[in-house]
């Protein structure tokens, strides 16, 4: 190396290191946050990665496992149906929250009073700020059988009614997990899709009233067409969403409809914090995050080529 | 007025049985949802006799706080409500602090590393707490944060997501202002308090109550790092109430109205934010959204 290119090369570091120094008290802001990070964040993702190819027993060392935890979680029929489950409950809860908000917020949209509209949107939104502990606090108690949906079926069927103990029902439970889903985050989604519709240019539907388009033809052609990219973001997130619906299932479930509606994640939480078989619940955990990135991966590539074509 | 009677925006109304199977849509949502939000608040604010009346309950024959007071007395609801306040508010003021430094730090235009420092904040968006519950739990353990406040406020202290909000915050906040006053010899922390803070207070409100929303919600946390139930947080408690009452059984060891007493104490500090500072809550969770 010609001595130039060395000074030079010093001169760089120099500098470097100069605007390193000046910026040494930014550095020292920014710390904690990723030591935070690296503590909280990194670290137990590659834990959870290391432990899924070990046999960590309650005694004892831990040894390497090889792709044993794997080959459990696939031959186990616990975690097949556990799949099964968070698949059937995910898919129908998506979809029905995705037809009631997008038929709220379009029909929404046809109100023209003002203080109707945002205290129906007010009313939509509140189950979704709500936790789970509450909303489904709120279901169980209503489906008890002193609660209300059974006082309204009462009332419609008359004294034959029998009454049904809805939370015992196994072949109730999926339907209400799904329902129940949507109930609480349709609100979420219909105010997605009013916001795009809102900003919709009313030229667009003055133009087509006036080549005599029927309000139903502009909803149709206009306004489902503009909000497309909105259908995207839910589309992604509700699909991303679809394996990891903890809470609902945690507070909802019970012994009797447990083997109906446990999902992957409240299996993972039971056999890896209560029972501490670690190994395979581990396993499972990362199948559900290569499955979760996976499927947003998947689903942002369909829309992209959408988007060009 | 005119317009109404011009045939042109005539047309722009659904016609009038469209209209009907409109409002029908939309007194069923309305009563789907508004329902059983009312059946609650009625419900809690009866008698335990009234409330055992099965059926439809949606007015008061006897209006009482007894549910209430049965929650405090009989279910001792005042130590989780206790816990749930503190290591909200405690950890939502810290998150706010910190999102705003590391906001601040990633706005650093000619700072070395910014690139790195920047990927390695927003990286840890892609990794969802739920999926390293476990670990989460052995860390927890190792650290001896089990069972503890600390503990309870240090998981999901930080978000991504937080930051990043912060950091398109300060973004519009012009880069040659803090450089002049840096130039002047102004400290970063002044440059920081005098200049950053003020503007992004929309900003700060903005995280604030969504976070503050996040974590008072939060279960994933404490159902994997609390066993003391004197450490349980509203959501814990709420469930194991509701574990030992009719859903299952058919006998209620828990009266309905103190069940819904319970459900209204966890849902009320949300619904105050809602009320009062909707515009900053709806901002940070719409934008949440978005950042997909």
């Amino acid at each position: 190396m010609t001595p130039a290119g060395k000074t030079r090369r010093r001169n760089r570091t120099g500098k470097l290191w100069r605007r390193v120094k000046r910026y040494r008290f930014i550095y020292l802001m920014t710390l904690p946050v990723l030591a935070y990070f690296l503590v909280f964040s990194y670290y137990p993702m590659a834990l959870g990665i290391y432990n899924s190819f070990r046999e960590v027993k309650l005694l004892g060392a831990a040894s390497f496992a090889g792709l044993n935890n794997y080959r459990t979680i696939f031959s186990s029929p616990v975690y097949i149906q556990a799949f099964v489950n968070t698949v059937a409950v995910g898919s129908g809860k998506f979809l029905l929250q995705f037809i009631w908000g997008l038929l709220l917020a379009v029909l929404l949209n046809e109100v023209h009073r003002k203080a109707v509209r945002s205290a129906f949107q007010t009313v939509s939104y509140v189950p979704y700020l709500l936790s789970w502990s509450v909303v489904g606090s709120i279901w169980i108690t209503l489906l008890s059988p002193s609660g209300l949906v059974n006082g309204l079926a009462q009332l419609f069927q008359g004294d034959s009614y029998r009454k049904i103990v809805f939370m015992s029902e196994r072949s109730h439970a999926r339907a209400i997990m799904i329902f129940t889903g949507a109930w609480k985050d349709s609100g979420y989604t219909a105010a997605l899709f009013l916001a795009a519709i809102i900003s919709i240019n009313p030229v667009l539907y003055e133009a087509a009233s006036i080549d005599g388009a029927t309000r139903l033809q502009q909803i149709r052609h206009i306004l489902i067409p503009s909000i497309r990219p909105t259908v995207k973001v839910v589309v992604v997130l509700g699909m991303m969403g679809l394996l990891r619906n903890f809470d609902q299932i945690f507070v909802m479930a019970n012994s009797s409809i447990l083997d109906k509606v446990r999902n992957l994640l409240y299996l993972i939480y039971n056999e890896g914090i209560v029972q501490f078989r670690i190994g395979p619940a581990s396993a499972a955990a990362c199948v559900v995050l290569l499955a979760t990135m996976a499927i947003s991966f998947t689903v942002r590539h369909l829309i992209r080529y959408d988007q060009l074509s | 007025m005119a317009r109404k009677s011009s045939g042109l925006w005539r047309r722009n109304e659904l016609t009038a049985p469209q209209k009907a199977v409109m409002w029908l849509f939309l007194l069923f949502v309305g009563i789907t949802t508004f329902l059983p939000m009312w059946n609650v608040i009625v419900v809690s604010t009866t008698t335990a006799l009234e409330s055992t009346r099965s059926g439809i309950v949606l007015w008061w024959r006897q209006f009482s706080l007894e549910g209430f007071q049965y929650v405090f007395s009989v279910c001792k609801l005042g130590r989780p409500f206790f816990n749930s306040f503190l290591v909200t508010t405690v950890g939502t003021v810290i998150q706010v602090f910190l999102s705003s430094i590391a906001g601040y730090v990633l706005v650093q235009r000619d700072l070395p590393f910014r690139g790195a420092i920047t990927s390695f904040i927003l990286l840890t968006m892609m990794i969802p707490g739920d999926l390293t519950m476990i670990s989460i739990y052995q860390l927890n353990r190792d650290l001896k944060l089990l069972n503890t406040y600390q503990g309870l406020i240090l998981n999901g202290l930080i978000s991504g997501f937080s930051i990043l909000l912060m950091r398109n915050y300060f973004e519009s906040i012009s880069y040659t202002l803090s450089e002049s006053a840096r130039i002047d010899g102004a400290s970063e922390m002044r440059i920081f308090a005098r200049i950053y803070m003020p503007v992004s207070l929309p900003g700060l409100a903005t995280v604030f109550f969504m976070e503050y929303v996040g974590k008072w919600n939060g279960i994933t946390i404490p159902a994997a790092i609390l066993t003391n139930e004197n450490m349980y947080t509203l959501p814990l408690k709420l469930k194991a109430m509701i574990l030992t009452t009719s859903s299952v059984s058919g006998t209620a060891q828990i009266p309905d109205n103190a069940i819904m007493a319970a459900i209204v104490i966890s849902a009320a500090p949300l619904l105050i934010i809602y009320v009062f500072a909707q515009k900053f809550l709806l901002a940070g969770l719409n934008l949440g959204a978005t950042k997909e």
